[in-house]
């Protein structure tokens, strides 16, 4: 998601366009973080609406100390878990909270094509960690915030954050292993062969 | 240092462990191969997490328009705080200027009524009534 300091400033001023233009950029990005967070797509349809209300209101205040991105990323996430404290999810459907139709902003670059093919893979699979787990994974590893910062939007300690991002991760790799044709039994294997290194 | 001790550290980023905890991972890693593997696939595994950020979801059709007009109703309370700053230091300015000249209407008001009315109507160069230079004497 880039975004023009130019454009949030005409926002800022009061331009209808520069705000309008700053949503068709944005809701994209802002749906997903969204639909990864909530789970669900109706949901992260509400969340998203609430996340520009708020930013109209909020807009004002924005002074560019982070980039736009980073700001309207903590903006969701404090939208996404006021709904999860207010809401039950109203229903799971296998599959529903993986971004079906994920697209690229821009052309990848040849040496990131694995890890992008990687990462579609991975959507499926950190959908359907527990939502504890998922929601500090997404927070910290995809949207890259800092332990600090997950502790405080979701009313955890640092500590128990870090508890559940270990879980996480090593779920997740396992299930990565053992979706990409057996690694796991493959280190199983070398371990029995080789010993424990102790 | 055993694999087991080292495991917990495995899945860590960089940033989230201490200085010597770095240390005992990297110094372990070196000299094993199972532990080195697994280091690659968390390693491999943050890499992918960090690239779903750039891929994004389509949301339902009519989700922009429903976002636009919801922030169309809301869009006349985007308040600036320096617009708001400006706003009121007009304000103030104008209050100021208003409780200033009523003060000074005041003081005048005041003024003209602790005259006498011959005073307050004296023209230069008029004789002072009768009454007026009775009293003066």
């Amino acid at each position: 998601m880039e975004v023009d300091r130019e454009l949030v400033e005409a926002a800022q001023a009061g331009d209808r366009w520069a705000l309008e233009e700053l949503v068709r950029r944005t809701h994209r990005s802002v749906y997903t973080c969204a639909l990864r967070l909530v789970g669900n797509p109706d949901d992260a349809a509400d969340v998203t609406q609430d996340v520009y209300l708020r930013v109209v209101r909020k807009l004002g205040g924005f002074r560019h100390e982070a980039s736009f991105a980073t700001w309207l990323n903590r903006v969701t996430t404090n939208v996404a878990m006021s709904t999860l404290k207010r809401r039950t999810r109203r229903f799971t459907v296998e599959g529903a909270a993986v971004p079906a139709d994920t697209r690229d902003p821009a052309p990848e670059p040849a040496e990131r094509a694995e890890a992008v093919a990687l990462a579609r893979r991975l959507e499926r699979l950190v959908a359907e960690l527990p939502e504890g787990q998922r929601q500090v994974l997404v927070l910290r590893d995809v949207y890259g915030q800092s332990t600090e910062e997950v502790a405080n939007a979701m009313g955890l300690t640092p500590g128990a954050v870090k508890v559940r991002l270990f879980r996480a991760r090593e779920r997740l790799k396992a299930e990565l292993e053992a979706a990409e044709g057996g690694q796991v039994v493959a280190l199983s294997g070398r371990r029995r062969a080789t010993g424990r290194r102790s | 240092m055993s694999c087991h001790a080292v495991r917990p550290l495995l899945p860590a980023r960089a940033e989230e462990l201490t200085p010597s905890e770095a240390l005992m991972r990297a110094e372990h890693v070196a000299g094993c191969a199972r532990c080195a593997t697994e280091a690659a696939a968390y390693s491999r595994l943050g890499q992918a997490l960090a690239v779903m950020a750039h891929l994004e979801a389509e949301p339902a059709e009519g989700t922009l328009e429903r976002i636009l007009v919801a922030i169309g109703r809301r869009r006349t309370r985007v308040t600036d705080p320096r617009v708001l700053a400006a706003a009121g230091s007009a304000g103030a300015l104008v209050a100021t200027v208003v409780v200033a000249r009523a003060l000074r209407q005041r003081r005048h008001s005041r003024h003209a009524l602790a005259t006498p009315w011959s005073r307050r109507l004296r023209v230069p160069g008029l004789p002072l009534p009768t009454a007026a230079l009775a009293r003066a004497k």
